[in-house]
């Protein structure tokens, strides 16, 4: 049981309590975070009863809503959603009351602020086994939904990673970064370690719970990723469950990439940080189980702005020196400069040298040899640099010649693992 | 007879008896061979008189059963029905050269059964009965049954009983192409029925055994001149799922979907009868939560449904029996106890068929269970003799020398239910507080308000009432009489412990 | 006449020797005073040090970017700075402590208004450090926000920031100690309100372009706006 805070500093509204007095104890907690999702939230509810019933009929169970103060009453048509009704059972609809909560977390309208009410409201349930889905996922079934929450219900699973299917130009921060990364560190490679959909055990819920670093940015901006990564840098066991297509634009906008370096970078810097003492010890990956197909690649045409990103790859570079110079080894900048100014179909920024560019921004995380705020958005022009190279290299190439690449560049991250040992101790 | 001075003291003013016309008892009784005399094993028809009269000297009425479907096939007019095709009382029965017929229509019986025609080898053609074989369905579409079931239901009525239980009364008329139950010409038989009985007499009732969904069953009460009142089979074994769930949801959504009844009409409801607890009214999903719940052993399960007694379904927890039985008599409707559960007696799931609830009834814990001084050998069934429900354990005579026992507190609660009208005759609103655990409901009925507040769930529960609506008004508890806190602005803040029940009259003073 | 003057080199020698046996003790007083204030000094600084270490001072330093700021101008770290800072100013408050005992006329007076002084002086820096600091951080905020939006002359802004809160420092350190206080707000003021209208005027009439593209990429969303900025989903 974890420890919440006392009454005098305690995140949980008074009615909120009253809330989750009335459910009791549940088996099964789907939780909603949503910021004006009126449009949407309806259909995810609809979509998580239908689970329930079809999959879940005899469980106790419970939706609850964590809004960030919507405009739109987000809430108001989460509560009022109604489900259709089977025309075979005579209007009648599950077994048991399937009770739908909700909260406004506006003193604390960040994501970790909504994910840290639900988990206090999944710790005071007791539930079993829980799941956190998006409101605005279209692809969202019934299935996708006992299927993040199944592994954690009936076999003893605690963190219940999604796998998808997506374009081969998706997701690339995870693919070049989180992913391998986190895989060569902590000895498990989740695909996804940053997904609006995830389940997870009451266990793995009240361990972050008690953790304290939720005033932390990184849990602030991204604690999906900081879950994730504690739970496989710990004693937990991990699993992926395929759920289908992924329902997003394969094509962002600058400022999402910006947002996600910090929030999911910073998760994972903190996150080796804090756990230095149980990755040190590891060595080599192993395969984390999973539950239905394996993840899936799609490569139909995109349009893609190569050209903005070479150049925010060589202001960055350029304007970024002074600050390069404090975090990277010279050898390794003087390398990065030379990429830099190498003719636009030249460039080329190997695994090799993007591997040791990350352990060294570890390592100058670890030492906090700059505000890592700052450190983190450093990085962000030498990822765009990545992706560049990247994609002019594979812009052909199919889904099983992108997979053997990110499997060469997690190797490449396992071998020079001895190397981020050597800087972080460097300084000490 | 000996035991009405019980019943009386127990509180009951009415009681229904099962089946005690001559006939074969492959089915206890519900076989009839004889519609007008009285089983030699139990009496005479004078001794049924005396035994009429003093029921009604100690204010208890007397339901009988009777059968219209079907008689025995040892009944004189199915022998003179088989005996040639020629015989006049041939077309008082349901014939056919072939099993092929109303197809459409299912096997009851479906754990001894498996077809609604059995061949007679005597005439040489199917003979149609939606129960058991032996079991021949009467043809209502000939006048002349009709008239004889009517003077049947007159012998009796000339006699003094109060009312009939008419069992299988869906099934009465056959047509092609349909399910052969609840068609518009069985209707039109009752309303006769009715017709003729409130002209000849007053003060007589029908009841209708139709194991339907609400909406269905409530055609029988007509426009009030079907029958007087119904059994409410669905709510029963929602009941029990509710507290197995310990959620009030199935109990809310059944009454949801209840509908109104004329004014001069009633629900029967109940906890257990003498037949299985039907799942025909269940979903599937119902169904298979209530086999796994209740009925964890296959020989536990019968006909779609489950033949156990209440207390082992309850696993003899004394608070899961109160609390079932406030319930059931602080619901909508009449309810009837099912003897031997006043006192929580056992079941014996090794019986064949659903004998295994009708074992003897438990008077002390002597000789055959102070049931009949034969030998023991010689009874209809053995007595339950098990130590934890056997009749040196749970026992009339025992229970009534202490004032804690489960009888005694049935005699309170009865009392309590008939200390207002509010429970028979008045309105339900149900309350529904964030906590599914505690079903609460106020019964209503002029200016007179009852509010009852159950805890369906093991554990203690906290539960804030929204009784706004009964603002200034002071909860009395019904059974010790004390106060509770006036009934302010805020929500009413209730504790309860596990399987506790609350019943408070509402009174503005 | 001899007599007068040997009376006289008496009486001198005698005023002398009276001066002496009256200044000597409190010659000593303030050696003493100043000896005292040496060790406490000594013992304070070392207990500062410790305190600070303990408080892992020295690695907020680094991280806000103190320390580097603190090498290039070969200063010690900070922990040594304020423990240095703290010894010296102790034993020299000690030290006006035994001038004052001293009672050398005049004195007194300056080294009340030495005192009175100190505080103000001490602040200054404070502000002074702290506008530094801010400066680093902001403009290095400032110049990682920039090279990651794509904008133009990322070290103009940077620089921009680092200069305004810079001077804002330097004024109000000199507004504390009260050093040409008027004039220094009203230089303030002309130069940062001239700075405001020249940006503005520039942004305004100069820039209409650059503002209607500024505010189109933000607020329009869709079509080809949108399509020239358009980069792989990193999640």
């Amino acid at each position: 049981m974890a420890v919440i805070s006392s009454a005098e500093d305690s995140f949980l509204a008074d009615d909120f309590l009253r809330q989750l007095m009335g459910v009791g104890e549940v088996d099964l907690l789907v939780g909603i975070p949503s910021q004006n999702n009126a449009t949407t939230i309806s259909r995810a509810v609809e979509m998580i009863e239908k689970a329930f019933q079809q999959s879940f009929p005899r469980d106790r169970v419970v939706i609850l809503n964590v809004d960030g103060g919507s405009r739109d009453f987000t809430s108001e048509t989460f509560l009022s959603a109604m489900l259709s009704k089977n025309s075979n059972s005579r209007g009648l609809t599950s077994l048991r009351t399937i009770h739908r909560i909700t909260t406004i977390c506006s003193n604390a309208p960040s994501q970790g602020g909504a994910f840290r009410t639900m988990l206090a409201a999944a710790d005071l349930l007791r539930a079993k086994a829980c799941a956190v889905i998006s409101p605005v996922a279209s692809n969202l079934t019934p299935a996708c939904i006992s299927a993040l929450l199944y592994p954690a219900a009936r076999e003893n699973f605690d963190y219940v990673a999604p796998l998808y299917r997506r374009h081969r130009f998706d997701g690339l921060l995870a693919r070049h970064l989180l992913y391998p990364m986190s895989r060569a560190i902590f000895g498990k490679g989740i695909r996804e370690l940053h997904s609006e959909e995830f389940g997870f055990s009451c266990r793995l819920g009240s361990h972050c719970l008690n953790q304290n670093g939720w005033r932390d940015e990184a849990v602030q901006f991204s604690p999906e990723t900081w879950m994730a990564l504690g739970a496989i840098s710990s004693d937990f066991r991990c699993c992926q469950t395929f759920l289908g297509q992924k329902a997003h634009p394969v094509m962002s906008s600058g400022t999402d990439i910006v947002a996600a370096v910090r929030g999911n970078v910073a998760a994972l810097f903190s996150c080796i940080e804090s756990q230095q003492v149980v990755w040190m010890e590891r060595t080599g990956s192993e395969p984390v189980p999973t539950i239905g197909s394996d993840h899936d690649l799609t490569s139909e045409p995109v349009r893609v702005n190569r050209k903005r990103m070479l150049e925010m790859f060589r202001s960055g570079v350029s304007g970024l020196t002074t600050i390069l110079e404090t975090i990277l080894e010279p050898g390794t900048h003087a390398e990065i400069q030379r990429i830099a100014a190498l003719d636009d179909r030249r460039v080329t920024f190997a695994a090799e040298i993007w591997v040791r560019t990350l352990y060294e921004f570890a390592a100058a995380y670890h030492h906090s040899v700059l505000n890592r705020d700052h450190l983190i958005q450093a990085l962000v022009p030498l990822y765009r640099g990545r992706i560049y190279s990247f994609l002019l290299e594979h812009h052909d190439s199919s889904p099983e010649e992108i997979e053997a690449d990110t499997e060469s560049l997690c190797l490449e991250f396992e071998h020079q693992r001895p190397y981020l040992l050597e800087r972080w101790k460097a300084r000490e | 007879m000996q035991q009405l001075d019980y019943l009386q003291e127990l509180g009951i003013n009415a009681l229904w008896l099962m089946p005690f016309f001559p006939s074969p008892l492959r089915d206890d009784g519900y076989d009839i061979s004889d519609y007008t005399a009285i089983h030699h094993h139990y009496g005479s028809l004078e001794n049924f008189k005396t035994f009429l009269n003093a029921a009604h000297d100690r204010g208890i009425r007397i339901i009988i059963e009777l059968v219209l479907n079907h008689t025995s096939d040892q009944h004189p007019w199915f022998k003179e029905a088989r005996s040639s095709r020629e015989n006049p009382k041939r077309d008082w029965y349901v014939w056919s050269e072939t099993d092929t017929r109303y197809r459409e229509a299912s096997i009851i019986f479906l754990d001894t059964e498996t077809s609604n025609w059995a061949w007679d080898p005597i005439s040489k053609s199917y003979y149609w009965h939606r129960f058991f074989s032996h079991q021949p369905d009467l043809n209502y579409d000939n006048p002349a049954v009709f008239d004889a079931m009517w003077g049947v239901m007159k012998f009796w009525l000339d006699i003094g009983v109060d009312g009939f239980r008419l069992d299988a009364i869906p099934f009465l008329v056959e047509r092609d192409g349909t399910r052969c139950e609840n068609l518009p010409e069985t209707h039109a038989i009752v309303r006769e029925f009715r017709r003729r009985l409130d002209e000849a007499y007053s003060n007589k009732m029908l009841l209708a055994e139709a194991n339907l969904w609400p909406a269905d069953v409530s055609s029988y009460f007509g426009a009030g001149d079907e029958f007087h009142m119904a059994f409410h089979f669905p709510l029963m074994p929602r009941v029990f799922m509710a507290v197995q769930l310990e959620d009030r949801k199935p109990i809310i959504e059944i009454m949801e979907q209840t509908p109104h009844i004329p004014a001069a009409c009633q629900w029967c409801i109940f906890l257990r009868n003498h037949d299985e607890l039907t799942l025909a009214t269940v979903t599937d999903m119902e169904r298979d939560y209530m086999y796994d719940e209740y009925a964890t052993d296959a020989t536990m399960r019968l006909n779609l449904g489950i033949r156990r007694r209440l207390a082992p379904m309850m696993d003899n927890d004394r608070r899961r029996v109160q609390l079932l039985n406030v319930l059931l008599m602080s619901m909508p409707g009449t309810p009837i106890i099912y003897y031997g559960d006043e006192i929580g007696m056992g079941d014996n799931v090794y019986l064949r068929d659903r004998n295994g609830v009708r074992t003897p009834m438990q008077w002390n814990g002597g000789w055959n269970a102070g049931f009949s001084g034969a030998d023991p050998e010689r009874l209809y069934s053995p007595v339950i003799s098990n130590p934890v429900y056997g009749y040196q354990a749970i026992n009339v005579e025992s229970q009534k020398r202490s004032p804690h026992s489960l009888l005694s507190w049935m005699k309170r609660l009865i009392e309590i239910r008939k200390s207002s009208r509010v429970f028979s005759r008045g309105s339900i609103e149900f309350l529904q507080p964030s906590n599914h655990r505690v079903l609460a409901y106020v019964r209503e009925s002029g200016e007179e308000k009852i509010l009852v507040v159950n805890n369906l769930s093991a554990s203690s529960q906290a539960v804030e009432l929204n009784l706004q609506r009964y603002k200034g008004t002071v909860p009395i508890e019904m059974a010790a009489r004390n106060l509770f806190p006036r009934i302010g602005d805020l929500p009413y803040l209730m504790t309860m412990g596990p399987y506790q029940s609350f019943a408070f009259r509402l009174r503005r003073l | 006449m001899k007599d007068m003057i040997i009376r006289g080199l008496q009486q001198a020698y005698e005023n002398m020797v009276h001066m002496m046996a009256e200044f000597l003790p409190r010659l000593v007083v303030m050696l003493i005073i100043g000896l005292v204030g040496l060790l406490i000094a000594f013992a304070l600084k070392y207990l500062l040090r410790a305190i600070l270490h303990l408080t892992r001072l020295d690695r907020l330093s680094e991280e806000s970017g103190a320390s580097r700021i603190l090498r290039h101008a070969a200063l010690p770290s900070i922990t040594e700075l304020l423990s240095r800072s703290l010894f010296w100013l102790t034993w020299l408050g000690f030290i006006l402590v035994g001038i004052s005992v001293l009672r050398i006329a005049g004195l007194q007076e300056q080294i009340s208004h030495l005192f009175q002084l100190l505080p103000q002086v001490l602040i200054a820096i404070l502000i002074l450090f702290v506008g530094l600091l801010a400066g680093n951080f902001f403009s290095r905020a400032a110049l990682l926000t920039a090279v990651n939006a794509g904008y133009r002359s990322p070290q103009l802004w940077s620089g921009s920031i680092r200069f305004v809160i810079w001077i804002l420092a330097i004024s109000m350190a000199l507004e504390q100690i009260g050093l040409a206080r008027q004039t220094v707000i009203t230089a303030f003021s002309i130069v940062f309100g001239a700075l405001m209208l020249a940006l503005a005027i520039a942004f305004g009439l100069g820039g209409q372009e650059l503002a209607r593209q500024t505010l189109e990429r933000y607020f329009g969303e869709k079509k080809n706006e949108r399509e020239k900025e358009q980069e792989p989903s990193p999640l």
